[in-house]
């Protein structure tokens, strides 16, 4: 018997265009992540870091940003955590690739199914973001490669840009997932906005 | 009657623009640019509404926020809106407005007999009178009093709008877009910074909208604006609020001006903005002064008629007479004049001054060092009477239909206040003004709300506010283009009140007189909080804007101490009404606050669950199928089920941890009042974790998945709680400890499968795996492959039944479950909810959140022997206090309706020889045992079992006779868990 498919936590959303129908309407897409938490263990940031290096090729990212290696995006979540994704694989493998580099120097959580990611793109992305994130995400103030961790509509969110389009990151706790896109959606509508 | 009062030019309406709207039913018109107020006026409407106490007769009073008297009921239907001020109320076509406060009609009002009885209902009136008898207060005075008073009706529907909150930032924020906010704001944009310009009018300009030969600087200052990419201007937007930190509240009226809002269009939303420098440029509002008749429809603020004439082109009356204590008020005189308005007569107190030259020489009849003592009329303004500065005596009669008032300006000081400025006297404006403080250079007044007058003076004052905000935000300074204009001297001549008699309104909106301010100070009520809250003074929706500074001035005269001893009341938001609609925002029905599903939802909802709310989870409380004859035999039929074959329930919710590190067992010793560091790899252990104070915080199973890693569960309640609580002591208390957290409740979703016939079901879905007893023995955990995807089986039980628990990736959940119905159809399985669950655990006696309660010990529960004897761990020490050891405190116990049929309830009390002993925590029926059966806590329960007490329960007039058991009636011996 062969595995089936994991069912994404947003198989059931709404999708095509809704609300406003602007020239150029934001795009909304789930983008179908492993996602994989990652604790440092006390004293052993060098060794981690070389440990990054050796199996992603990049640098752990500084506080409130993030990093883009050969495979995987890390993002900086907390003092000492990140959270590596990459787009979906096997089963368990990011996960397994990750402790195999990182033992001794961070634990490993698997959060590919706990974690739920959306993609939002536009040009009128912030507007729409401001209807509940009370973030700065002005040029001046955010940008590509920076990530905040932030509640909006009640729902605790890690918000990363990953261009200027400006296109977001949205990952959230996946049983929230749903009331989360609800809201998206409440502040999308009035801008016009694509749901792929 | 169509706008005969409308000028044929000039001004800021399109008149070429009509625009049809009613009032109390009868139909005008008015055009774009107008508010209902100026349309009205154009219309030769005077009278638009009754007072709030006397039902007085009222019309409009002014032309902006600060609006005491002109409130209507706008729209229609579930869109009704009461108290809406028609001088900010934006015309539309279609728009319809009913006056308010009167019963009968608005020209025969009922209620005006209260005018009669004024000596009787002064200040306090209601304080004194309805005081005896006291038991009339709720079932007579109070509807009474409602009935009379109140402003306006709600329209009791559903709001049929939607409202949006939002967040903005920038470097300066600039509140007021007249000539000082326009400036500050091209001031702060040209040195670079991201500047918000929030004006509350639907117009940008403030008072340079009733000058035309500025409207050139005013139309190149928006221009300038609207040409910076960082600047946003935002028109209909109030701010109402300052809090910390540079944090303002505002209401952008996004669709109030059109009949209702478009497709995707909020009516309004409500800004939180966060300003590094802010610029209050908020103006000033003119006072009215305190004499006889002063609220007579017909009497205007000067300023007003003059924001009608010039901005509106609408002639407020035909015959006018001034009466003002400064020369800024004589503009007013002029442009009334200018408007073909016929000037009566100026009446100013003052003896000669530059303005009242000027009046001589255009022809106007001026009469200085006189007052207004009263005024002539009923529903209209018909004439005024006049007489001298210090004369008791009424002096001559001029027929008049508009009397416009000037006491001078009142700086408008609230959000200056609000953010923490102290407010100085001003000896010569007679007001207070924000003082100016070095240490908050983020935050500064200009213009007109500081006392600085005159368009080149406000405008001048306003680009150095907006240079010095871009400066304090980072920026470097940048010159602007300013108007050049001479100020008028806004320094009036000190008279508050002209005394005589008849009413003399302070607040004209509360029927506050001055008379009233007196009363309450000779009642003792002399500080200015006190006096507020005594009289209502100021409390209306215009807060006090036209009319708080005189009465505080009446006060002051009373008090024998100068005004600026006896200040204002204290500035709070919201500096003018807004809809609750905009406060909730989004956040209403089904955003009110978010549901969160497990990854099962889908598979409860095709089985038809009902729901219950577990938190913000949606949980299902049990599967109806046909054949139940209620809500009770779906729960019995799916716990029976358990009992006697097998069933599944979505366990998703528990809280699930991973605790990992060198220090991992170590952690756990200390959180849970048990140990867990002798814990084998590979078994689950019960825990119990107590909160400081010795209470029990939570209890679950946690098991050791490795040398250094540990899966904590927790309750669904208590999740975030726990975390929260295990995070603080990693980083507080214990910050050697080499330990990491992470949840993963969202991760893993999981099944609980129990019931005699379990091991056969869970057999047939698992892989790679012997769950033969011996080789999976109670408490065993292990990794293995179920259906095909990776899964992790515990060997837990909750029910008292044979049972296991399967997680999985969440992702896999549908699957996995899919595969255990498939498997279990042969044995008869069932799904069962949350409600058979609780039945199953009380016949059980396991205890949950109802016993864990925050107010119980380990002691209590019956679970004392789970402290371990050596070793700390949080809680020990305070769990050993007196009160809690003490032998008699309620203790668990089982309970059992005597007669079988007789429900007992949750919450009822355990009465012993009528002594109150206790409650009962959990009730339900019994499957095994068929009766009403419960978990309770009870005085020397343990003592008491078997004897036979009362439930009561005086809400439902309820006395069930209960027998007291053992908690643990069901297998005791706990034979089945381990077969």
């Amino acid at each position: 018997m062969s595995a089936p498919e994991p069912i994404h936590a947003l198989a059931f959303a709404p999708r095509g265009s809704l609300g406003a129908a602007p020239a150029a309407p934001l795009r909304v897409s789930f983008p179908a992540r492993d996602i994989v938490q990652v604790m440092l263990r006390r004293g052993q940031d060098a060794a981690f870091a070389e440990a990054m290096r050796g199996a992603f090729g990049m640098e752990p990212p500084a506080p409130g940003h993030t990093a883009t290696g050969q495979d995987a995006t890390a993002i900086w979540i907390q003092p000492g955590q990140w959270l590596l994704t990459a787009p979906r694989g096997v089963e368990g493998a990011l996960a397994a690739r990750a402790t195999a580099a990182f033992t001794g120097f961070a634990a490993v959580a698997d959060q590919s199914h706990g974690r739920t990611t959306i993609l939002l793109s536009g040009a009128a992305a912030r507007e729409a973001l401001s209807r509940g994130c009370r973030l700065d995400l002005h040029p001046r103030a955010f940008g590509p490669g920076r990530a905040a961790s932030t509640p909006i509509a009640q729902i605790g969110c890690l918000l990363h840009q990953t261009d200027a389009t400006p296109s977001f990151e949205l990952t959230v706790f996946s049983t929230l997932a749903e009331p989360f896109l609800h809201w998206l959606i409440e502040a999308t509508a009035p801008l016009g906005v694509d749901i792929a | 009657m169509s706008q005969r009062f409308r000028l044929p030019s000039g001004g800021h309406v399109d008149r070429s623009q009509r625009l049809g709207f009613s009032f109390d039913g009868r139909r005008y018109e008015g055009h774009a640019g107008d508010t209902l107020a100026s349309a009205l006026l154009a219309n030769g409407v005077r009278l638009v509404g009754r007072s709030f106490k006397y039902h007085r007769p009222r019309g409009i009073f002014s032309a902006g926020i600060e609006e005491p008297n002109a409130l209507v009921e706008l729209r229609d239907g579930a869109r009704r809106e009461p108290n809406t001020r028609a001088t900010v109320a934006e015309l539309f076509d279609g728009l319809s407005a009913t006056s308010q406060n009167h019963r009968g009609s608005l020209g025969f009002d009922w209620m005006a007999v209260n005018g009669l009885l004024a000596p009787f209902i002064g200040a306090g009136f209601y304080y004194k009178t309805f005081m005896w008898p006291a038991a009339f207060w709720e079932r007579v005075y109070e509807p009474m009093i409602r009935k009379a008073a109140g402003l306006g009706r709600a329209s009791g529907l559903p709001d049929p709008d939607h409202y949006e909150a939002a967040h903005a930032h920038c470097d300066v924020l600039v509140v007021g877009a007249g000539a000082a906010g326009l400036a500050a704001a091209r001031a702060a944009g040209a040195a670079g910074a991201r500047v918000i310009l929030a004006e509350q009018d639907f117009l940008l300009g403030g008072d340079l909208l009733n000058e035309a030969e500025h409207d050139a600087w005013r139309s190149e200052t928006i221009a300038a604006l609207e040409a910076m990419p960082e600047v946003t201007v935002m028109p209909r937007t109030m701010v109402f609020g300052a809090y910390d930190q540079g944090v303002l509240g505002a209401i952008e009226r996004v669709a109030d001006h059109l009949p209702e809002p478009p497709p995707h269009t909020p009516r309004q939303r409500y800004w939180t903005i966060r300003a590094t420098a802010v610029v209050l440029a908020t103006g000033a509002h003119e006072r009215l002064i305190a004499f006889p008749g002063n609220d007579r429809p017909g009497v205007m603020l000067a300023g007003a008629a003059r924001t009608y004439a010039r901005r509106y082109g609408v002639r407020a009356g035909e015959t006018a007479a001034l009466f003002a204590t400064h020369d800024a008020a004589y503009d007013a005189a002029f442009a009334l004049a200018e408007a073909g308005t016929r000037i009566a007569a100026i009446i100013d107190p003052r003896t000669d001054s530059a303005a009242m030259q000027r009046a001589r020489e255009a022809g106007l009849a001026v009469r200085a060092g006189s007052v207004v003592n009263g005024t002539v009329g009923g529903k209209a303004l018909r004439g005024v009477e006049i007489g001298t500065v210090g004369s008791a005596s009424r002096g001559d009669a001029v027929p008049a239909d508009l009397l416009m008032i000037s006491g001078g300006w009142n700086p408008a000081v609230h959000l200056a206040s609000m953010s923490g400025a102290a407010l100085r006297w001003d000896d010569a404006l007679l007001a207070f003004v924000p003082e100016e403080r070095e240490e908050s250079a983020w935050q500064r007044s200009a213009g007109a709300c500081r006392g600085v007058h005159g368009f080149g003076a406000a405008a001048a004052d306003g680009a150095a506010a907006g240079r010095a905000a871009a400066v304090a935000a980072g920026f470097d300074a940048a010159d602007i283009p300013l108007p050049d204009a001479p100020s008028a001297d806004h320094r009036p001549y000190a008279l508050w009140e002209v005394k005589g008699g008849g009413k003399a309104f302070v607040d004209i909106q509360d029927d506050v007189t001055a008379d009233d301010i007196r009363l309450a100070h000779r009642e003792g009520f002399s500080h200015i909080e006190h006096a507020k809250r005594y009289t209502t003074h100021a409390m209306g929706t215009d807060q006090g804007k036209v009319g708080g500074l005189v009465g505080a001035a009446v006060l002051a005269e009373a008090r024998g101490e100068p005004v600026a001893s006896v200040g204002l009341p204290r500035f709070r938001p919201y500096t003018a009404p807004i809809a609750w609609g905009a406060m909730a925002g989004g956040e209403v029905g089904r955003h009110f606050q978010p549901v969160r599903r497990t990854a099962l939802h889908g598979v409860h909802d095709e089985l038809g669950a009902v729901w219950m709310d577990a938190g913000i989870w949606k949980r299902p409380a049990y599967y109806p199928k046909a054949g139940d004859t209620d809500g009770w035999a779906s729960v019995k039929r799916e716990a029976r089920a358990v009992r006697e074959r097998v069933g599944v329930c979505d366990v998703s919710t528990l809280g699930k941890i991973v605790v990992e590190g060198p220090d991992a067992a170590t952690f756990l010793d200390r959180v849970y009042a048990n140990t867990f560091s002798t814990l084998a790899v590979g078994r689950a252990r019960y825990g119990l974790m107590l909160r400081e104070d010795g209470i029990v915080f939570d209890d679950g199973t946690t098991t050791r998945l490795g040398p250094d890693r540990f899966f904590v569960t927790t309750t669904t309640a208590q999740a975030g709680p726990v975390m929260q609580h295990l995070e603080f002591h990693l980083a507080s208390a214990w910050p050697d400890l080499d330990v990491s957290l992470a949840s993963v409740t969202d991760q893993w979703a999981a099944m609980s499968i129990a019931g005699p016939k379990a091991r056969d079901v869970v057999a047939a879905v698992v892989h790679g795996l012997d769950v033969s007893s011996e080789a999976f023995p109670f408490m065993a955990v292990a990794d293995c492959k179920v259906a095909g995807v990776p899964a992790r089986l515990f060997r837990i039980s909750f029910s008292g039944e044979l049972a296991y628990e399967i997680a999985t990736p969440a992702g896999y959940a549908t699957h996995v479950w899919q595969a255990v119905m498939e498997a279990g159809v042969p044995y008869g399985i069932e799904p069962y909810g949350v409600e058979a669950l609780g039945l199953l655990r009380i016949e059980k006696g396991h205890v949950a959140g109802s016993e864990i309660n925050g107010q119980t010990t380990a002691l209590d529960l019956g679970l004392g022997r789970m402290l371990k004897k050596k070793g700390e761990f949080i809680g020990r020490v305070l769990a050993q206090r007196p009160g809690l050891t003490d032998q008699s405190r309620p203790h668990l116990v089982g309970l059992r309706s005597v007669d079988p049929a007789r429900q007992i309830r949750a919450g009822s009390h355990l009465l012993v020889d009528g002594q109150d002993c206790g409650w009962i925590s959990s009730a339900t029926q019994s499957v095994v045992d068929p009766g009403w059966i419960g978990l309770g806590l009870l005085r020397d329960g343990e003592a008491r079992i078997g004897s036979r007490i009362i439930a009561a329960n005086p809400l439902m007039g309820e006395e069930v006779p209960v027998t007291v058991t053992s908690p643990h009636g069901y297998d005791a011996e706990n034979l089945r868990v381990r077969t």
